[in-house]
């Protein structure tokens, strides 16, 4: 199971002094954040995307790009890169790029993004999202396994003899992740490929975040990717903690309080009843998130958010050095007890994909089978190619 | 068969004299389903109850609130609607605003309502056309065409309150015809699929979850964006 931490990258003043850091300073910080998450051992920095104040990281690759020159372990990612406004071939050859620079240590997670205006920003239609986001995906899935694409989509410049450079390392395309809140139909796009699927339920509670869970996993299963408990899946969390939990919540209270996402709204009690936010002890904490296991079955990757609100980078990295010492090896320990052998424990990894060989199913565009070719065929995948994809 | 009746009250005080008009409208409806064979079943939903959980939900991202989720699910799975507000500077209640703000954009397509609405005095009336009737229309519901105004002096004895059950019984009339039309239609003569939603018969009704049987498949999703 993979435990790691991922920001929004917000300015947001810490309400204790009342200032802001600036653009550059919080930037450095997640800088500092990430490699101090791969000093005490977790397994993934994410990042977001963001094209607005009060968010800094608009420019993803080069973020990871540099982290990537400065650690060794840790698997880089998004949470999210915008797949519906960026151009599919320059995220082929910008996370491609990355990838090789990581040593594979690169998957990303796709994403429509959660800002309204972004759309306009960059030439797209709101109202065509779900759409963008399939069409993208599926020129980006070829330009990352086929040498040349020709292509004609509905919202892209069409494409004669291209090739996308570099080729992903090893040629093996990152892992992908499918991040969606809501919208059955990213749950849906996910399974179809066997990608994973990441629910962002930090502001969701666990009867939805169930639903959306499970629908992806019948699909997963639907698509003769496996069985549907031994789908992917990645949740998102938040937490506070102190040793002693009326300290947790007395320090954090102002920052929820103040807090851009959740300010001037429900109470912090409301919030924590509802979502996963716990302010409290690393017990709190421990015994809160090992309940998302019977809400949405074994899943493999656990993603927090730690440094939003005005929250000091002093406190941000107590909080990870919390986490990673109390917290994770007390997770991990009991979500591998109660992991059936079968199940995966970790998503795959740029090792695992490189050891399926090129024959593998991700290496496929389209690797989906459905349950009628299945049994007209008697095959049980891999038998959609590229080829004839082309 | 059993009518489904929705009953959205946005009275702000106890008693309510929007609750009392929702509840006479409620009666007539009753009453003019039952008069054409079909029984009905009730839900009131009183909005001010609901009040908090809507701002909690309405500042935070959509957080779905269990109380807020289940009046969706009864208004989204009713056959008819009846809803009440006061009058508040010139429009429907602030609260009455935010209960269906709440609701997605396709939630209710094709749902017959009713209006009706409360004031101090009868130059408030238009409040119904002009406020209420484009809000319902923006849902694609079916407003239906009489709209129940009751003015606080119609509550009394008067020609004012004649009139106003007089009016009651005509609304109370249209909605029920169109709660008890069945809208089904020779398969193969309309359309069929998405573009037949707003149609009752066809409404596969209510995203009650994610219904693995209503999905769009992924290939049909993909189809046209292939990119051959």
């Amino acid at each position: 199971m993979q435990f790691g931490v991922f920001t929004i990258g917000d300015v947001t003043p810490d309400p204790a002094t009342g200032r802001a850091p600036t653009e550059h300073e919080r930037i450095l910080s997640m800088m500092a954040i990430a490699e101090h998450a791969e000093e005490v051992g977790l397994d993934v920095f994410a990042t977001g995307e963001h094209h607005n104040p009060p968010f800094v990281p608009s420019s993803p690759t080069t973020m990871l790009g540099y982290l990537a020159g400065r650690t060794k372990n840790i698997v880089l990612s998004t949470s999210t890169t915008l797949i519906t406004t960026n151009d599919p071939v320059k995220i082929a050859e910008d996370y491609a790029m990355l990838q090789h620079l990581a040593g594979g240590r690169v998957d990303l997670m796709m994403g429509r993004g959660n800002t309204g205006p972004v759309y306009p920003w960059f030439g797209k239609d709101i109202r065509q999202g779900i759409p963008l986001a399939i069409e993208n995906y599926h020129l980006l899935r070829r330009l990352w396994r086929e040498p040349v694409v020709d292509w004609k989509g509905e919202f892209r410049t069409p494409l004669r003899g291209y090739t996308s450079t570099p080729a992903p390392l090893d040629d093996t395309p990152p892992f992908v992740w499918h991040g969606s809140i809501r919208s059955p139909e990213i749950a849906e796009q996910a399974a179809f490929y066997g990608d994973g699927f990441f629910h962002n339920n930090i502001f969701w509670d666990k009867g939805h975040v169930a639903q959306m869970v499970d629908f992806y996993r019948q699909r997963f299963e639907h698509y003769g990717h496996g069985r549907a408990d031994q789908a992917i899946v990645g949740l998102g969390g938040q937490v506070f903690m102190r040793r002693n939990s009326q300290d947790a919540v007395r320090e954090f209270r102002p920052y929820f309080d103040n807090a851009p996402v959740y300010g001037h709204g429900p109470s912090l009690e409301e919030y924590m009843n509802l979502t996963p936010l716990t302010a409290g002890s690393p017990q709190q904490v421990i015994e809160k998130y090992l309940t998302y296991a019977d809400v949405v079955g074994d899943y493999q990757r656990q993603l927090f958010l730690m440094d939003h609100a005005g929250l000091p980078l002093t406190t941000v990295l107590e909080q990870i050095d919390l986490l990673a010492e109390e917290v994770v090896p007390v997770l991990r320990r009991e979500f591998e007890a109660r992991r059936p052998a079968d199940v995966p424990s970790d998503p795959p990894t740029h090792a695992s994909l490189v050891a399926q060989g090129p024959e593998g199913r991700h290496h496929l565009v389209q690797p989906a089978t459905l349950p009628e070719d299945r049994t007209a065929t008697g095959h049980t995948g891999a038998e959609t190619t590229t080829r004839e994809n082309a | 068969m059993t009518r489904r009746l929705a009953v959205i009250s946005a009275g702000v005080g106890t008693p309510s004299s929007s609750r009392l008009l929702a509840d006479r409208i409620t009666d007539a409806v009753r009453s003019q389903v039952g008069a054409r064979g079909e029984d009905v079943r009730v839900d009131v939903i009183e909005v001010r109850e609901l009040a908090a959980s809507l701002a909690t939900m309405t500042t935070a991202a959509g957080l779905p609130i269990a109380e807020v989720e289940h009046a969706h699910d009864i208004v989204r799975t009713a056959d008819g609607v009846v809803a009440v507000t006061p009058v508040f500077s010139a429009s429907y209640a602030g609260i009455f605003k935010m209960f269906w703000d709440t609701f997605q954009p396709d939630d209710l397509d094709g749902i017959p309502v009713l209006i009706g609405a409360t004031a101090g005095t009868p130059r408030h009336s238009l409040v119904l056309d002009h406020a209420m009737r484009p809000l319902f229309t923006y849902f694609r519901m079916r407003v239906v065409p009489t709209g129940v105004f009751a003015a606080t002096e119609d509550f009394g004895a008067g020609a004012g309150g004649e009139q106003l059950t007089r009016r009651i019984v005509r609304a109370a009339t249209e909605l029920a015809g169109l709660m008890v039309t069945t809208a089904d239609a020779v398969e193969g003569f309309v359309p069929t699929g998405p573009a037949a939603h707003g149609n009752r018969g066809a409404r596969s009704n209510v995203r009650d979850g994610y219904d693995i049987s209503s999905i769009t498949p992924f290939t049909h999703l993909l189809a046209g964006h292939d990119g051959n």
